[in-house]
């Protein structure tokens, strides 16, 4: 079969048998594609530094007749994430976005949009800002996968929650008014849910530089990976990590 | 039904929990076992028990070893105030083999992963710290692998161990020696060049 060639992020590898790795792709081309790198773990010579998790690449593959797998030909370093101090929070975000790639992508479906805003987080995680690019992962991947709901009203009367308190449910599929919230419910200010609409209307490199404290966003990213969470049914790693971080 | 009897089954169970070994393997060690005699089996059976019963954790610098402090802490012909920080005990080996390193080691077992869950919390550093603390460290080598992980592991140490008077290092990375820069990949070129020393 014909070797094919396509940008991707590389989103996790897995040691495999004595010398090979286990590659979870990113690919421009066609979505998330798995396939084994032959030697990789043994012999660094082949792949270098090109399969560290959330580096840019240009892979090449070859898909093989009945097999799931695709082996990996080459890969060749576009952009790594090593360029660039990796702090401890710095660390656990990239990780973030590799683990909701990885979760959230359905196998051999290209998704351009998701390619494209990967892309630009990454970037916008070269420096020591997290939260912010973090926040505007979460916000549009969550939309991009079609589970982010309307913000702006209450799912259960309808009324416009815009100028008014809003409420979330680990167990709801969207925003409540203070009438019908749920027992234990988390209050989202007004304040992030303005934040959700500009970051909609603008690029991530907008955002940065302006100072971004943890606790900014912070009821908005909650609410965010509740509704990845409930999606896909299952706890997120590295959110748990990104509690834990102090500052 | 399993087609061995259930302790040949027991037995290939458990060899191939080992890495690298699949069922195949794992039968033909079991048959092996099998044939050998019985004093080589038990022997077998008692290396393991006494590897476990035996072996611990040094409590100065974390190695594996049957005495504390271990070999390298306690030699009065290496610098204990040069230490030199690795993930795995495995990893000491490979920087023996140098022949060129005379201080001492500190193991973490490990490397911070976030999405294995593993952070800074679950690092084995207090006994590094207590020598760092107490003044009995010149200098600290940070020798963690050169990945995303070994790098925030070493960025995280270095922020919490850093203290006047400690020199922190870290490793250099780059070009393997025999090969051509040419087939450098970009990141390792640009670690190489980061690191490079006046000559
Ligand atoms: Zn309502
Ligand atoms: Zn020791």
């Amino acid at each position: 079969m014909a070797l094919k060639e396509s940008e991707a992020i590389v989103l996790r590898t897995y040691p495999l048998r004595e010398a090979d790795l286990l590659v979870t792709l990113f690919t421009r081309l066609e979505g998330k594609v798995r396939g084994v790198a032959r030697s990789a773990k043994k012999s660094r010579r082949r792949f270098g530094g090109a399969l560290e998790p959330l580096t840019y690449v240009k892979a090449s593959y070859e898909d093989r007749e009945r097999q799931e797998l695709t082996r990996l030909d080459s890969c060749e370093v576009l952009e790594s994430p090593l360029a660039t101090q990796v702090s401890y929070p710095r660390a656990v975000a990239l990780a973030h976005v590799a683990e909701l790639l990885d979760e959230l992508l359905p196998d051999r479906e290209a998704n351009d949009a998701v390619f494209r805003l990967a892309l630009s987080v990454l970037a916008g995680l070269r420096g020591t800002e997290v939260w912010m690019p973090v926040t505007y992962f979460e916000l549009w991947i969550t939309r991009l996968m079609g589970y982010l709901p309307d913000l702006s009203e209450c799912i259960t009367c309808g009324r416009v929650l815009n100028g008014n308190r809003a409420f979330f449910h680990a167990l709801a599929d969207g925003l409540m008014c203070l009438d019908d919230k749920r027992l234990a419910s988390s209050e989202i200010s007004a304040e992030s849910r303005t934040l959700a609409a500009q970051m909609f209307r603008a690029p991530v490199e907008s955002f940065a530089g302006a100072p971004w404290p943890k606790a900014l966003g912070a009821d908005l990213r909650k609410f965010l990976i509740q509704t990845l969470q409930r999606h896909i049914e299952k706890k997120l790693v590295t959110a748990g990590m990104l509690e834990k971080i102090s500052s | 039904m399993s087609k061995f009897a259930e302790p040949m089954t027991r037995l290939i169970d458990e060899l191939k929990k080992l890495p690298g070994i699949g069922s195949k393997t794992a039968q033909r060690l079991a048959f092996h076992i099998l044939r050998s005699t019985d004093d080589d089996a038990e022997a077998l059976a008692a290396a393991v028990r006494d590897v476990k019963a035996s072996l611990r954790l040094c409590s100065i610098c974390n190695n594996i070893t049957d005495v504390d402090p271990c070999v390298y802490c306690s030699s009065p012909t290496r610098n204990q105030r040069l230490v030199c920080v690795v993930e795995e005990p495995t990893n000491i080996a490979a920087i023996e083999r140098t022949k060129h390193f005379n201080g001492s080691y500190h193991v973490l077992h490990g490397s911070i992963s976030p999405l294995h869950g593993v952070g800074p919390e679950q690092l084995r550093i207090a006994n590094l710290m207590r020598r760092v603390e107490g003044g009995e460290v010149d200098e600290v080598i940070i020798a963690t692998n050169p990945t995303v992980e070994g790098e925030a592991t070493a960025v995280y140490l270095s922020e919490h161990i850093r203290r006047p008077g400690l020199k922190v290092t870290r490793i250099a990375m780059g070009i393997p020696v025999g090969s051509d820069i040419e087939y450098a990949d970009e990141i390792t070129m640009l670690k190489a060049m980061e690191g490079r020393r006046e000559l």
